[in-house]
């Protein structure tokens, strides 16, 4: 069977209440009729056989560049550089599509008698990668490579050793990236375009970034401009990184960019019901559902934590290619939208949508309050090409427990801004200005960032900036079943059913709104007419 | 005419010490404590004169001593049986001269500095520390005419606060009541003297970062002695005043009364770390892991708490050879001390009052505190005497029910037992 | 306060002013190791060995054994010399042994690592009737006490690379081997191991990304991995040979084995000694071309069955 595209529907009398996530868990919520819910396209048959694909995509390059094994020779610096444990989404099964990529790259350059190679997490201000962490991504052969030689390292933005200024864009943003990979002859970038937003210039021009250079698209400002982020031509992130990236090449930095796609195949077998329409639920999904809806409502939030965290996605790859940056940015993203897009005419008064339990930052750890934030009103509310799925002055109805609870080890600064600034501001312009930059310069922050392993002082204010721009689109965000404090702390609204948070909707948008529910994950991109 | 009198009962402390186990305040019913009929204490001699009370709070040490957890060392400073009550507001029954020197008419409210220093024990010459003013240092509150009895509240001849039959009162023990105060200002005069003297002479400097750890009626009053003592220029500003509360009451108040930022106790310690600029030794958590400090910290900070988790997380939060400050009555404590040996940190304890630096006292200071920043708003309830079980319950639960200061009402009023104001 | 017993019931203090005689150190190679070739500690071993060290092996790899037939009709005592890559390699050769020399073999073992305490020495003496050898320089006694015991009819393990390799590779052989089988005259059995680096390496210190605290990275383990042991033809000292000579030889024919496991017997055959050489002592290359290679070598490992679990 032919996978079927994303759906429209419109929820009527027969629709059987349908799925939200509800972080570690989920909830069926019956919607009032007439809501529409947008269903993502379902996931496309991967490649048959991805290593030949990869040696394919390396041998013949898009754009203007040569064959890999043209441009490898002996004696020179190779430095492969590759996406950090953000990406994808869960984690996906053994072996990682970075392992596969990297291991050709290997072996081309083996055989060419390439004897300097460095890899480099490219994770700009996110937390360094475990080694079990590493082991995923790349596999125990590269890991044994290169690790015990010191030759597998982590991009660190706070050393300054380590950075290279290459000058300034015709805007005045500073270029600082990772000295390593700016003085290679060649420098690999092995990316996965999960969502839109990834790859292209910003895989370097952010992810070997120093917070000097960050500091110039990661701002209120930018995002607030970045209508959405998700949609390149229209975001201001992608610009100012678009700029960076062109002066990185025009600076003599030659980058062969590799991106590979994934399909959307997010959920193992036994959570398929996870990925299906409710009502093509077999008796099987429905056992499964009740059983683990059931269980995890019993058991203490960090087993269930821990149960999700341990879900490998049996994603697999839907496309690889190779070569000059943005020629390959180019195809990557029409096999994205080729398989997340979906059409959706006009806007609604309420979004709805349930916020699982997982968002970049948090894998392996603790989806805190300013990140439940970062996924519903950054990450979800962006996904849109054309105009967000909800009006100007509308509602947002987020699903998720938004617990207080942080990683002490992962996210300390996030303790202290959620402690310390949003008890006194959740206007993003303000933070920035006054609380941004001692939370940027805490010697404390920087150590665990460079020793630990921490997400850097300031990366709780990018999360919020994150949602700069729903923040200020939106007339009311309401959190269903989140811990009111937590809620309320952060400028929401909390309620504990989905009829009062419609109800409390209604005073901001008017009686008898439209609505639309982001039925997601698995991840769609809504394109908005 | 009734009293609650303390007496020496062993079995009625054991079985105190016990149940106050399950919550401090609970083992008032079957305590060593008792509503009994009692006669005005006798006036010890000249100088003397009779203090009726209007109210008379409930104070932390008081609560220990009813709980049975008081430490031993306070043995052979108390005499039984005693009336306890030692933060009062009373009326004159008679003329008298004040501390101060001003003579006093019959009816004149006047607040008690409770500690029975030498002049009132009858000892000339007093001691040293008296000589200067220094009272609450008084070498002699074991001797005298009087038996032992460190303050009006734990000495079997003066009677005490929580008591209608009225106070014995030395005239250097008066302090009389400015008039714009209410009873409910004026009774909370003798806690910010406490903090008053606990901040006066902590030796802060222009620019120091301060931690309050614990915001009871303690750490609220050091709050408002600093931002009212700093800004009328008495003591040098601090860079910040840090203030962490277990319950959101307290930190509202604490915010109120001048604190540059409130937090939940337990990010009081990460509060510190970022106001300056230090390090974590001992993991990212700065809880649960043993060991686990500041590597600089606050250069004071005030434990207004007590217990030995309090201190600890004290120590763990002073920079080196910074200074520590017990505000509350600890007891007998179990502490690891090796912080304070290693940074040089000078444990300084702080109690009563006197002659402050600067040459006022602290009650002369407490007064315009109390005026300033509106005291009487920490009265949460008064309770009538003979409903004291009630009122004992509720000051050791203070906290979790929202309440800071409890007071016994004995103006004769029907029973007040109010809101927050 | 005070504690404990007091003389005469606690041991005395020696007096400050009294000069006291060094202890005699009995650890090293000072340590006397003859009451493990004795009878009772032959049985304890042995139990030990069949009932305890093998299954534990077959649990962690799975084995292919070569060349024992090398071995049948090899009379006793001879000397194994073989490559060294992890702490079971003892406990795999003694497991792919033929039960006459298993039984009947000693183990040369550093005196430095495995004698350095009286404990460890009992305990390494017992199980694997270890004996200690000075792997830094020849040694007089170490060389004496080794001679002696191949000449009472114990055959002798002894790996002439002195040490676990760090990366995966065979360090240079030393002489030792060959020097005890010019001593003795018996002959040498050329051993390679394969595959144990994988199971248990020799932990690194700076195995982890650089700039790494450590603190959260995990320790690793064992690793569930096939193994292979080949066996060579006994190598017998020439007329006229000196030990340097017949030193060569013995690396020389373990790294034909080496690339036997590359290739396969014939590939060997026609190798030169080059490629042979570097089959065992690796590329001369940068570091992580060198673990590179070491990786890509098991895909063609000789395997029984095929359906064991490669990791």
């Amino acid at each position: 069977m032919t996978p079927r595209p994303g759906l429209v529907m419109e929820v009527d009398g027969s629709t059987p209440p349908l799925l939200f996530w509800n972080g570690e868990g989920f909830r069926l919520e019956r919607l009032p009729e007439g809501t529409r819910v947008v269903y993502a396209p379902e996931p496309l048959a991967p490649l048959a056989d991805p290593i030949a694909a990869i040696r394919h995509a390396l041998e013949h390059p898009v754009g203007d560049m040569e064959p890999l094994s043209a441009l490898l020779r002996p004696g020179m610096r190779l430095t492969i550089c590759f996406d950090d444990v953000s990406l994808p989404l869960p984690p996906m099964r053994s072996p990682d599509v970075r392992q596969l990529v990297i291991e050709q790259v290997l072996e081309l350059a083996a055989e060419a008698g390439v004897d300097d190679v460095v890899l480099i997490a490219a994770l700009a201000l996110h937390r360094r990668m475990t080694e079990p962490e590493l082991r995923h991504a790349l596999g125990d052969r590269i890991y044994d490579a290169f690790a015990p030689h010191g030759l597998l390292t982590q991009h660190d933005a706070e050393d300054p050793e380590g950075l290279v200024h290459l000058g300034r864009t015709e805007q005045g943003e500073d270029v600082e990236i990772n000295r390593r990979a700016a003085e290679s002859d060649l420098v690999v970038y092995v990316n996965i375009t999960l969502v839109t937003m990834d790859g292209g210039h910003k895989s370097i021009a952010t992810g070997l970034a120093s917070y000097r250079s960050l500091r110039h698209h990661h701002n209120p400002h930018t995002m607030r401009h970045s209508r959405s982020f998700m949609d390149a031509p229209a975001s201001e992130l992608h610009s100012s990184n678009w700029r960076m990236g062109r002066l990185i090449a025009e600076s003599g930095i030659r980058v062969f960019q590799i991106e590979t796609t994934l399909n959307t195949d997010t959920f193992p077998a036994q959570f398929g019901f996870l990925q299906r329409r409710e009502w093509e639920w077999t008796l099987r999904d429905r056992a499964t559902y009740a059983a683990t809806a059931a269980a995890l409502d019993r058991m203490p939030a960090r087993l269930a934590r821990q149960i999700f965290h341990a879900i490998r996605a049996p994603q697999a790859m839907l496309s690889v290619q190779a070569g000059e940056v943005e020629a390959v940015h180019e195809r990557a993203i029409a096999s994205v939208w080729r398989q997340q897009g979906v059409a959706v005419e006009g806007q609604t008064d309420v979004l709805t949508m349930g916020l699982p339990y997982i968002c970049p930052y948090n894998v392996n750890s603790i989806m805190n309050p300013i990140l439940v934030a970062c996924l519903g009103l950054g990450y979800f509310f962006n996904l849109y090409r054309g105009k967000p799925l909800v009006r100007e002055g509308g509602v947002l109805i987020l699903r998720h427990p938004t617990r207080p609870e942080f990683h002490p080890g992962h996210h300390p600064s996030y303790i202290d801004f959620y402690e310390q600034v949003l008890t006194q501001t959740t206007d993003p312009i303000e933070m920035h200005k006054v609380y941004e930059e001692s939370f940027a310069t805490d010697p404390w922050y920087v150590h665990l960032y460079r020793t630990g392993h921490a997400y850097h002082g300031v990366h709780p204010f990018y999360m919020w900036y994150w949602c700069a721009h729903a923040l200020e689109h939106l007339g009311r965000v309401i959190v269903l079943g989140g811990n009111p404090s937590a809620v309320r702390r952060m400028g929401f609204s909390p309620a504990s059913t989905l009829q009062d948070a419609l109800e409390m909707a209604t005073d901001v948008v008017g009686p008898s709104p439209t609505i639309t529910h982001l039925h997601a994950p698995p991840l769609l991109m809504a394109d908005v007419s | 005419m009734k009293a609650l009198v303390f007496e020496r009962n062993v079995a009625r402390f054991l079985a105190a010490r016990a149940v106050s186990r399950l919550g401090s305040g609970r083992a008032a019913g079957i305590g060593p404590l008792r509503l009994a009929d009692v006669e005005p204490p006798e006036l010890p001699g000249e100088g003397w004169v009779h203090v009726r009370p209007l109210l008379s709070g409930i104070c932390g040490s008081d609560l220990a001593t009813i709980d049975g957890q008081s430490s031993r060392y306070f043995e052979e400073l108390v005499s039984f049986p005693f009336v306890p009550g030692h933060e009062v507001v009373g009326t004159l029954e008679g003329p008298a001269r004040s501390a101060m020197g001003s003579s006093l008419e019959a009816g004149t409210r006047v607040v008690l500095e409770p500690v029975l220093a030498c002049a009132a024990r009858g000892i000339d010459p007093p001691c040293s520390a008296c000589a200067q003013g220094n009272t609450g240092a008084c070498e002699r509150v074991a001797f005298g005419h009087l038996r032992p009895g460190l303050q009006t509240g734990y000495c079997a001849d003066v009677g005490g606060g929580w008591s209608t039959a009225g106070i014995a009162a030395h005239s250097s023990q008066l302090h009389a009541v400015p008039d714009h105060l209410s009873d409910n200002d004026a009774v909370t005069v003798e806690p910010l003297a406490c903090a008053i003297h606990a901040v006066m002479s902590a030796g802060l400097r222009e620019d120091d970062l301060v931690g309050i750890v614990g915001a009871g009626t303690l750490g609220l009053a050091t709050v408002a002695a600093i931002s009212t003592l700093s800004a009328d220029g008495y003591i040098p500003a601090p860079r910040a005043t840090l203030v962490g509360g277990r319950y959101a009451h307290q930190r509202h108040f604490a915010e109120e009364l001048g604190a540059t930022a409130v937090f939940p106790e337990d990010q009081l310690a990460r509060a510190i770390r970022r106001h300056c600029g230090s390090k974590v030794i001992g993991g990212p958590s700065l809880r649960g892991s043993v060991g686990s400090r500041l590597s600089s910290g606050a250069d004071i900070v005030f434990d207004c708490v007590g217990s030995a988790g309090s201190i600890e997380a004290s120590l763990a939060m002073t920079r080196p050879r910074g200074r520590l400050v017990l505000v509350g009555m600890p007891g007998r404590v179990h502490l690891d001390l090796a912080p304070l040996w290693h940074r040089e940190i000078a444990l300084v304890g702080s109690y009563a009052y006197g002659i402050e630096p600067g040459g006022r006292h602290a009650f002369d200071l407490a007064f315009e505190v109390a005026a300033r920043c509106r005291a009487g708003r920490l009265v949460s309830a008064t309770y009538p005497i003979d409903r004291f079980e009630e009122a004992i319950a509720h000051a050791g639960a203070a906290g979790r029910r929202g309440a800071i200061k409890i007071t016994f009402d004995l103006r004769g009023a029907p029973n007040r037992q109010g809101g927050r104001q | 306060m005070k504690r404990g017993l007091d003389f005469p019931l606690a041991r005395p203090t020696w007096p400050a002013n009294v000069e006291r005689p060094a202890p005699k150190r009995r650890v090293g190679l000072a340590f006397d190791h003859g009451w493990s070739r004795r009878y009772p500690a032959r049985l304890a071993r042995a139990l030990l060995l069949d009932n305890v060290t093998r299954p534990a092996i077959r649990l962690v790899t799975a084995t292919t054994t070569r060349g024992v037939e090398y071995l049948e009709h090899l009379e006793a005592p001879v000397i194994f010399a073989a490559n060294h890559a992890s702490h079971l390699d003892t406990p795999l050769l003694l497991h792919a042994l033929p039960a006459r020399f298993r039984h009947k073999s000693v183990v040369g073992a550093a005196s430095d690592y495995f004698f350095d305490r009286t404990w460890k020495a009992l305990w390494w003496s017992l199980t694997l009737a270890a004996i200690p050898i000075d792997r830094n320089r020849v040694n007089r006694r170490s060389g004496d006490d080794a001679a002696r015991i191949i000449e009472e009819g114990w055959n002798l393990i002894i790996f002439p690379e002195g040490g676990r390799t760090a990366d995966g590779w065979a360090q240079p052989f030393r002489g030792g081997a060959a020097y005890l089988a010019h001593r003795t005259k018996r002959p040498v059995v050329p051993v390679y191991i394969h595959g144990m680096f994988r199971v248990l390496p020799k932990s690194l210190r700076d195995d982890r990304p650089a700039g790494g605290s450590g603190s959260e990275m995990r320790h690793r383990g064992l690793r569930r991995s096939p193994t292979s042991v080949l066996f060579g033809p006994p190598l017998r000292l020439e007329e006229g040979e000196d030990a340097r000579h017949f030193a060569a030889r013995i690396e020389r024919a373990v790294a034909q084995l080496a690339e036997e496991v590359r290739s396969d017997w014939w590939g060997a055959r026609r190798a030169g000694a080059d490629a042979a050489m570097t089959a065992l002592r690796g590329p001369d290359v940068s570091p992580w071309r060198r673990a590179w290679a070491r990786d890509a070598t098991p895909r063609r490992s000789p395997s029984r069955g095929g359906n064991w679990p490669v990791s």
